[in-house]
Parts: structure tokens; sequence; C-alpha cells
């Protein structure tokens, strides 16, 4: 996808120099040519406009570039509250990817949780025990 | 991968802890053993982050837990050094000398100090909260509820207070007392979906404990069901809501019980048993959707705790013996 979106973006602005080159040939040609036109017939130069070609390939190329910028984005967030609580407890972390493949920053997980998990009432004591536990247990599987 | 370090990781499990707490060495090594205070020295340091903090408490709390006591003090010296002894850090080195504490008398002497601080500014919330964890961990569970119940009545809008006070209750048998203090919490947050799943859990064990004779049973599988059903509606997906669901209305259509004619009483009534055969068909295939997709790792579906899905499965299996597990 990201490749996508960034070879159209850079096809569109090619597309857009070359129209912006386009447009500043003509205006140096028309310019040359009434001078020359001048000189000899003493009329005064028609008003100058852009070819309609130039003015079309302008406006395709903006909309290229729109269309590869838009592909590029990442997907929206969800704005209902069920919906991104739901992505939260399914796709925990893998939810919150950026293009990169890293973690947003802004992403803590069940904003709820600490009070369940009651951070500044844990009781050290045994959740060390608890661990020392686990330990042995993992130590007697091995064997 | 190793969790994140921002998060807090006391409801970690083991392996993880360990993990975390291996991070301790580089992250020690990778940030500045000092940050200064001063706006000057600001100007030339490196910038602090409020992550790097966030880190540092978390690293204190899985380092302890795996028994890696230097690299813990480590941390604890950097906040010092960068705040000073304020209550939170204060409340950090007495967790540390709690863990490191090997009798009782040097859990007695830790408590001594704790109250001393408490002496000169008695509403010292996260002393005040380090005290009333270690009541409750020597096992002077009646002086941790009333140490609790005096930190509410000056802070009556801690919802982690009172969720600690719901669980002390009910680690005591106390379930009215443990409901209410957990409908507190639901006050304070009430689009917690996990309080409410949490909320559903006790109604239904309150019920359990009851049994099947008492008037308030029903009353309280109402209650069980309503707010296993509002934790769904606040969170698309919601295993312990939908296993919750499943569990209260099994039990139910298993009673058979005709829901009691309570007209005075509008709001804890039982639905009629169509209501729940639904709800309870509802909840099987959620769970089953859930438990198939998890099962076999597909993209968007790798949230889950894998021993609540293994627990689902099994809650599953029991009514299909032949048929939805995988």
């Amino acid at each position: 996808m990201m490749l996508i979106s960034k070879s159209i973006t850079a096809f569109g602005s090619l597309l857009l120099a070359h129209a912006c080159y386009s447009a500043r040939e003509h205006s140096t040609l028309q310019s040359f040519r009434a001078a020359t036109s001048a000189a000899l017939t003493s009329t005064p130069a028609a008003a100058t406009s852009l070819p309609i070609d130039i003015a079309i390939e302008t406006v395709v190329a903006i909309l290229v570039i729109l269309v590869g910028l838009v592909l590029g984005t990442s997907s929206l967030r969800p704005i209902q509250w069920r919906e991104w609580a739901g992505k939260i407890e399914r796709e925990g972390e893998d939810g919150f990817k950026d293009n990169n493949g890293e973690v947003n920053r802004d992403y803590m997980g069940n904003p709820f949780d600490f009070i369940e998990g009651r951070p500044n009432f844990v009781d050290i004591r045994k959740q060390r025990r608890e661990f020392t536990e686990w330990v042995k247990s993992q130590g007697e599987q091995q064997k | 991968m190793a969790p994140s370090l921002i998060r807090s990781p006391v409801q970690l499990p083991p392996a993880e802890a360990l993990a975390t707490s291996q991070q301790a060495p580089v992250v020690l090594q990778s940030s500045p053993s000092t940050v200064s205070s001063s706006a000057l020295g600001s100007l030339f340091s490196a910038t602090e982050k409020p992550e790097l903090w966030i880190q540092y408490e978390n690293l204190i709390l899985s380092c302890l837990r795996t028994g890696d006591d230097r690299a813990a003090q480590e941390c604890h010296n950097r906040l010092v050094a960068r705040f000073g002894n304020n209550d939170r850090v204060k409340a950090l080195g007495g967790l540390i000398k709690e863990a490191q504490a090997q009798n009782n008398g040097e859990l007695e002497k830790i408590l001594k100090e704790y109250d001393q601080m408490l002496d000169e500014n008695n509403t010292n919330l996260p002393i005040m909260k380090r005290r009333i964890a270690l009541l409750r961990s020597m096992g002077r569970l009646s002086d941790a509820a009333s140490a609790l119940v005096q930190l509410l009545d000056f802070s009556p809008t801690d919802s982690e207070a009172w969720s600690e006070l719901s669980d002390l209750y009910f680690s005591q048998g106390l379930y009215p007392q443990a409901i209410y203090a957990m409908e507190e919490v639901l006050i304070l947050a009430p689009n917690a979906w996990n309080v409410h799943a949490r909320l559903g859990e006790l109604q239904y064990m309150a019920a359990a404990a009851s049994g099947a004779t008492s008037g308030s049973y029903q009353k309280q599988m109402a209650e069980a069901i309503k707010r296993f059903s509002r934790s769904i509606e606040l969170c698309d997906d919601y295993l312990r809501g939908y296993y919750g669901l499943k569990l209260v209305t099994k039990r139910l259509l298993k009673d058979n019980t005709k829901p009691a004619k309570q007209t005075d009483d509008e709001d804890f009534s039982l639905p009629d048993p169509k209501t729940i055969e639904r709800l309870n068909e509802l909840a099987t295939s959620k769970l089953a959707e859930i438990v198939r997709h998890s099962s076999a790792q597909d993209h968007g579906w790798r949230g889950y705790d894998a021993a609540e899905v293994a627990a689902a499965r099994e809650l599953l299996s029991e009514d299909a013996p032949s048929g939805i597990e995988r």
C-alpha cells in the first residue's frame, strides 16, 4: 500500500512539474512571438492565454497527487467508544501501529486497567513469592 | 516482544514481568544518570521526557518482583536525584524496603516509619496507600480496611482506593460491601467496561454464594446480567463480558425458575426466559467467534489473553461436547 501511494504521488508530482514547465515555455514563446510580430506589423499582440491541454494537465496532476496522499494515510481511528474499546480488547497493540510498524506513542491499552491493577496498593512481597514459585515451576518443567 | 515500559507492569504474567525487568540495564545505560532540574542546566543536557520517569517507576515495580534489587535501587536513586524526597518517591523507597524485608520485625519497623511520615502530614496519599497495602500484606485486614475507609473519607474520588476496598471486602467474603465499593468506582468511571464486568462478576458470585433459594438470588442475577450487558455495550467483542453473560444465563436456564413477580420493583426483576435464552445464544455465538479467530491467530484478533481464550473454550465445550471447539 505504501509503495502504491508513493509511486502515485511521485507520478502526480512529475505531471505537475511538466505542466509548470510547459506553461513557462508557452509564455516565453508567446512573448517572443509577440515581440517579433509587433516589429513586423505594429498591431498589439492578442491577449495570451494558456492552451487548454496545459490547464487540464495541471488539474489532473493535482488530483493524482491527492489520490496518492489519501491512499498513504494510516487508517482512521474509531470515534465511537465501543468500537475503540473493542479494538483495544481485540487487537491489542497490533491495532495501534502506524505505517512504520511502531506502536503509537499515546497508546496505553485499557485506560481503566489501573482501577483493577491498583499499582499504588501493590503487595510486592506476595508478587515476589509468586514469581519465585513461577521460576521454580518453570525449572521443573524443563527437567 | 517485551511489553512497553510505559504501562503499569502490575498485572503482567510472570514471563512478561521477567522480560520487562530484563530491559532495566538497557534503559539505565541509555539514559543519563542525572538530569538537571535547573533551567540553565537543561539547556546543555539532554532533554528530559516525562516518559522516562514513568519508565523508572515501572522498572522499580517489575525489578522488585523478579528480585533484581540492585536495578530497582538504581532507578530509585535517579528519581531521588531528580525530584528529591517527595511523597511519591518516598513511597517507592518504602516499597523497595518492604520487598527486601526478611521478617516481621523489619516490616513493623517500616510500618512505624510510615506512621511517622503520616504524623507530619496525615493526608499523604502515596504513603497512606503503601501503609494500607503493607497492613494487608501482613494479614491485618481489619486495620487495613479501617485505614482505607479513613483515606476515602478525605479523598472520596479516588477510584483506585475504592477498588482496593472492594477487593479487600471481597477477600473476606463480604459481598454486599464489596459490591457497594465497586458501585462507587462506577460512579467515578462510568465508562470503564472492565469495572462493569467486575461488578457483574461480584454480583454473580454473591448470588452463587447465597444460593438459589434465597430471596436476593434473582435480584442479584438480574443485576449481573445487566452489568455484563452494559460492559458489552461499552466494548465490542469483550471476551470477559460475554463469558460472564453466558455463565449467568446458563445458570438461570438450568435453574429454570420463573421470574418472581415484582410489580413494585421494576428494576430488579429478571427478564423473561425467552430473552435469557436469546442472550445465552448471543453470548455463545460471540464466544465461539472470538475463540475461533484468536486460536487461528487471525489478523486483528491477537489482543486477547491466551488464558482467557482457553477458559472461554472450556466453557463452550461444556455444553457442546462434539461441537465448536477446535
